[in-house]
């Protein structure tokens, strides 16, 4: 069983420790940081644009599938505080351990916030140039973009999968209960819990339906 | 003691919320009207900073930690920020133990795609906030 056959989303994380010839590789601390600090710091206007731009480079280096990419997601949603920091520690985690974890969230945060420091020292005389602001302005679209195109990511094997209609039906959901006023956290908490009491999305097969290992290789925990 | 106590504030506030600027409303009710560390306009300023600077839009809590109580503060900051997060580790390791169970894959399926569905919005408005950004200034 390959990868691209198993594009039904969390199958590919549960059958991930099994193809892991190509997740074998023991993710370099250094690259690790480097990456983290390159995605994360060159972003402006929230974390779900930077955490596409990590998977867009795990994946490419074949670190990460889009399917464990998925689930990290769903767990930094859950995690109180800033997204982005808990996609990065449960990243490194997943990737090198507890060293992973440190370097991924010392990479995630430091730069941005000797920035902040700098700029909390210097302050609004900066923000002030119109140039500055026309800047950030093109940043957010740019951060806009790639918003749309996490959400495709994310989205796109469950769209493609057979279970379109309930998929379509829980995003309208999803959408009107933001509308009504529900905060973020209070739909994924209802998502969690009606998930918890309908048909799973994909039906596993006998190799899938067993416990995953975690051993995985490449961590080092 | 001023930086214990920006420390135990700021990471009440992140602790209780889920997204960048969620802490806000907390933040402002600790440090300006309770407390009285720093001012409604410095709060702004902070708020602005941390939209303006590359990174996690939550950062803006390191600025507030400076106004709070200087480059201390700022320290203080950063670490009430990144404590929430090592939340994460024993959250992913739990999910994914249970990971094969037809249930938690199901509710993990079901906060992927809300969570995708909730990104539609933060997209619009973003977008829109940059249109008038780019309008205002040009």
């Amino acid at each position: 069983m390959t990868l691209e056959d198993n594009r039904g989303g969390l199958c590919a994380a549960l059958c991930e420790s099994r193809t892991s010839g190509n997740m074998s590789r023991v993710t370099p601390l250094g690259q690790l940081g480097w990456i983290v600090a390159r995605d994360v710091n060159r972003t402006v206007g929230g974390g779900y644009a930077a955490m596409e731009l990590l998977r867009r480079t795990f994946v490419a280096r074949g670190w990460m599938t889009g399917a464990t990419h998925g689930v990290i997601v769903a767990v930094s949603r859950l995690t109180p505080g800033t997204n982005v920091l808990a996609y990065c520690t449960a990243a490194g985690w997943r990737l090198r351990g507890w060293r992973g974890s440190a370097v991924a969230l010392a990479a995630a945060s430091i730069p941005s916030s000797i920035i902040i420091f700098l700029m909390s020292a210097a302050l609004v005389r900066v923000a002030a140039y119109r140039a500055v602001q026309a800047g950030l302005a093109v940043g957010m679209l740019v951060a806009c973009v790639l918003l749309f195109a996490a959400a495709w990511s994310l989205l796109e094997p469950y769209i493609k999968g057979r279970a379109r209609i309930r998929v379509v039906a829980m995003l309208a959901c999803a959408l009107a209960l933001y509308f009504v006023g529900l905060t973020p956290v209070r739909i994924l908490l209802i998502a969690a819990v009606v998930g918890l009491f309908i048909r799973p999305m994909h039906e596993p097969s006998h190799e899938e339906g067993r416990p995953k290992t975690h051993t995985t290789a490449g961590t080092s925990r | 003691m001023t930086v214990l106590v920006v420390y135990a504030l700021l990471v009440k506030a992140t602790l209780t919320s889920f997204s960048g600027l969620a802490s806000l409303p907390q933040i402002r009710q600790d440090f300006v009207e309770t407390r009285r560390l720093m001012s409604d306009e410095q709060l702004t300023q902070a708020v602005l900073v941390g939209r303006a600077s590359p990174g996690p839009v939550g950062a803006y809590v390191v600025s507030v930690g400076y106004f709070a109580a200087g480059w201390p503060g700022a320290i203080a900051g950063w670490l009430a920020m990144i404590t929430p997060a090592l939340l994460a580790i024993p959250l992913l390791t739990t999910i994914e133990r249970w990971l094969h169970l037809p249930r938690m894959r199901s509710l993990v399926d079901a906060v992927i795609i809300a969570g995708s569905a909730l990104l539609v919005p933060a997209g619009i408005q973003l977008g829109r906030d940059a249109l008038v950004q780019l309008w205002r200034v040009l």
